[in-house]
């Protein structure tokens, strides 16, 4: 799997790139409108991440570039701008997802396998790990070839971790991916810690092939 | 105090004014006027003075008129010796039989010598018309004054109307004026120097205010924005960091620590954000938003939590609110309200949504009222919240603030009430 960061902070590039790369991707990178516009033209890729403010040029451009040239990436924008405009803008050119600044790399995580996911068009658009299948089209979850029942949330964050496999994401991370998050934080952490809770119970009644442990009280991590 | 309209004022002391002029120069006038009279009076007793002195040399029967009668004159002998001859002028009263009444006169006394005799000549004149002239004067000055107040009241009425008149429409566009707000203020042509200049100051310091404000607002705007890039390269940072598998414990506490505190940034962050977003109005599209379906949804959607914390909520919809805003803002509304609500109530509490066809009310339960002033405040904060910006309850008025009918405010009765209304 390919990914093209498209980001001129270099140090916000690093982060992903590294990130990213311990997931497996293979990144490329290009930190301004011209080199972007060189490699989009040139290569094909999995998934692209999109900072709309670039030197050279905006990002929009770029995408409708991409659009034109009927290329197959996903294309996720990264802004540091969170304006409705732009995401509608986004979206309507073809963005398969939008990214406010600043993210947790899990989410990220999260949102590039969703985006490659659904570009995905010869497979299905399931996600599995281990004896777990989601189907986030459906909200189902089959484990050990057995429905099981999760509730909204419950749901979520079993996505979050299956999507971060062997990854410790931090409580906060958690909180804010299955409560989104418009102004505060308004749950306590403490309700992050029965959801879990639940979800564990849940997932070893089932007979799945994970846990999801918790590591130090700093966070959770599914293996 | 009641403040008096400019017209009044004026009036007030133009009226007072004339009421003194007009007195002043009534009693001069007045003077003036009977000085004349008198004067009048006097040339013509000294004249039948003349007349009787003479006629009394050719008639000596004239010098036995002892008593005034018709002759409206006495002459009275005088013992011997020598007698002044000078003429005495002064007012008296008289009794006039034919009248059967006293009046007022004018009466001369002169002595003159007529063969050797000294006789004393009493020569008068009914001054009755002159208070009747006196009466007519004051008449006509009473008359002059309500006539020149009148019109003065007319004329103050229709000048003060017309000359201020572009002091009023200046007025009228400043009312509305609202810092930030798209309407703008604009200079007509003013006849008048003072109101253009007034005017033209005005606007020039809109001007000036508007550009100050806008220049902070875009600043406090850049500075989240451009925050937004660093945070995410620190926070990144510190979660590949601490999923490095290679720290001990002790490490991976205080780097959550850290990231922790970098998180509440990032909140805190995103909220100023959004309340520069809204203050700059940059959630225009409207459509109609249908509350009972966001708060239905919503409350489904923190359902967890609302069961975690066992917690009851009740929607109570009365009618369906329906109000022409942003759907965005409407969500971060109610959102917040709810969020705040479900927060602040332990655990066994409730909380009740009332919706009705003008209005939605939030209210928990709560023992001590809140502060009002204090809990719109930017960043304020009850105490036992660490994860709140103190931001919540600001956005919700931003929010109300941006549409001109939307009234936010709190209460406390039986609870807290957080109540959000169309006029």
């Amino acid at each position: 799997m390919k990914i093209l960061i498209i980001e001129d902070e270099a140090a916000l590039l690093s982060v992903i790139r590294d990130a990213l790369g311990r997931e497996g991707y293979i990144t490329e990178i290009a930190a301004d409108f011209d080199q972007a516009l060189d490699k989009i033209s040139t290569y094909e890729y999995d998934c692209i991440l999109l900072d709309i403010m670039l030197p050279g040029g905006s990002g929009l451009e770029l995408l409708s570039e991409i659009k034109k040239n009927k290329k197959k990436e996903a294309v996720i924008i990264i802004s540091a701008k969170d304006s409705v405009e732009d995401k509608v803008n986004g979206l309507d050119l073809g963005a398969d997802d939008y990214l406010a600044k600043p993210f947790h790399l899990a989410e990220l995580n999260a949102r590039v396998k969703s985006a490659i996911r659904r570009k995905n068009q010869n497979g299905d658009h399931k996600v599995q790990w281990r004896n777990i299948t989601l189907d986030p089209d459906n909200r189902t979850v089959v484990v050990n070839n057995a429905d099981l029942l999760l509730n909204r949330k419950e749901f979520d964050l079993l996505y979050y971790f299956v999507t971060n496999p062997n990854r410790l994401i931090n409580k906060t991370s958690i909180a804010e991916y299955v409560w989104g998050d418009y102004t505060d934080q308004a749950s306590s952490l403490d309700f992050v810690y029965s959801q879990i809770k639940n979800l564990r119970k849940k997932l070893s009644t089932a007979g799945a092939d994970a846990d999801i442990l918790s590591v130090y009280g700093v966070g959770y991590k599914i293996s | 105090m009641r403040k008096r309209s400019l017209k009044n004022f004026t009036l007030r002391y133009l009226v007072l004014a004339i009421l003194g002029v007009i007195g002043i120069w009534a009693g001069v006038f007045y003077v003036v006027i009977i000085e004349e009279v008198y004067d009048n009076i006097d040339d013509g007793l000294k004249d039948s003075k003349d007349h009787i002195i003479k006629e009394a040399a050719s008639d000596p029967g004239i010098l036995n008129t002892n008593a005034f009668g018709i002759a409206q004159f006495k002459i009275t002998k005088l013992p011997g010796g020598w007698h002044e001859t000078g003429n005495q002028i002064y007012n008296s009263k008289l009794y006039i039989p034919q009248e059967d009444d006293e009046a007022s006169v004018r009466m001369l006394r002169t002595v003159f010598k007529k063969d050797d005799q000294f006789y004393r000549l009493e020569v008068y004149a009914s001054t009755v018309e002159e208070d009747d002239l006196i009466e007519n004067i004051l008449t006509a000055l009473v008359m002059l004054y309500i006539a020149l107040v009148l019109s003065i009241l007319l004329l103050n009425h229709i000048l003060l109307k017309k000359a201020w008149k572009p002091f009023y429409r200046i007025l009228e566009k400043l009312r509305p004026y609202k810092l930030g707000a798209a309407g703008k203020f604009e200079c007509a042509d003013q006849k008048i120097r003072e109101f253009d200049d007034l005017e033209k100051d005005l606007a020039a310091m809109i001007q000036r205010n508007e550009s100050i404000y806008t220049q902070q607002k875009q600043f406090i705007e850049n500075a989240a924005h451009e925050l937004q890039t660093p945070l995410a390269i620190a926070s990144g940072k510190l979660e590949l960091f601490m999923d490095e598998g290679s720290l001990t414990e002790r490490q991976l506490l205080k780097i959550e620590e850290v990231s922790n505190t970098l998180n509440r940034l990032k909140r805190m962050n995103r909220s100023l954000l959004m309340l520069s977003k809204i203050e700059n109005n940059q959630f225009r599209a409207a459509e109609k938003v249908n509350f009972n379906k966001i708060f239905n949804e919503l409350a489904d959607e923190y359902d967890s939590l609302i069961q975690f914390k066992a917690i009851q909520v009740q929607i109570q919809e009365n009618g369906v609110f329906e109000f022409e805003m942003n759907r965005e803002l409407a969500i971060v509304l109610v959102s917040n309200l709810l969020k705040n609500a479900i927060v602040h109530s332990e655990k066994d509490k409730w909380v009740e949504i009332t919706i009705t066809s003008g209005s939605f009310r939030i209210q928990n339960e709560g023992t001590l009222p809140l502060d009002e002033g204090f809990i719109f405040e930017r960043f304020s904060k009850g105490k036992q919240n660490a994860h709140s910006t103190g931001l919540g309850l600001s956005i919700c008025q931003s929010i109300c603030n941006l549409y001109g009918n939307m009234r936010f405010r709190y209460f406390f009765k039986e609870g807290h009430c957080f109540e959000v209304a169309v006029s």
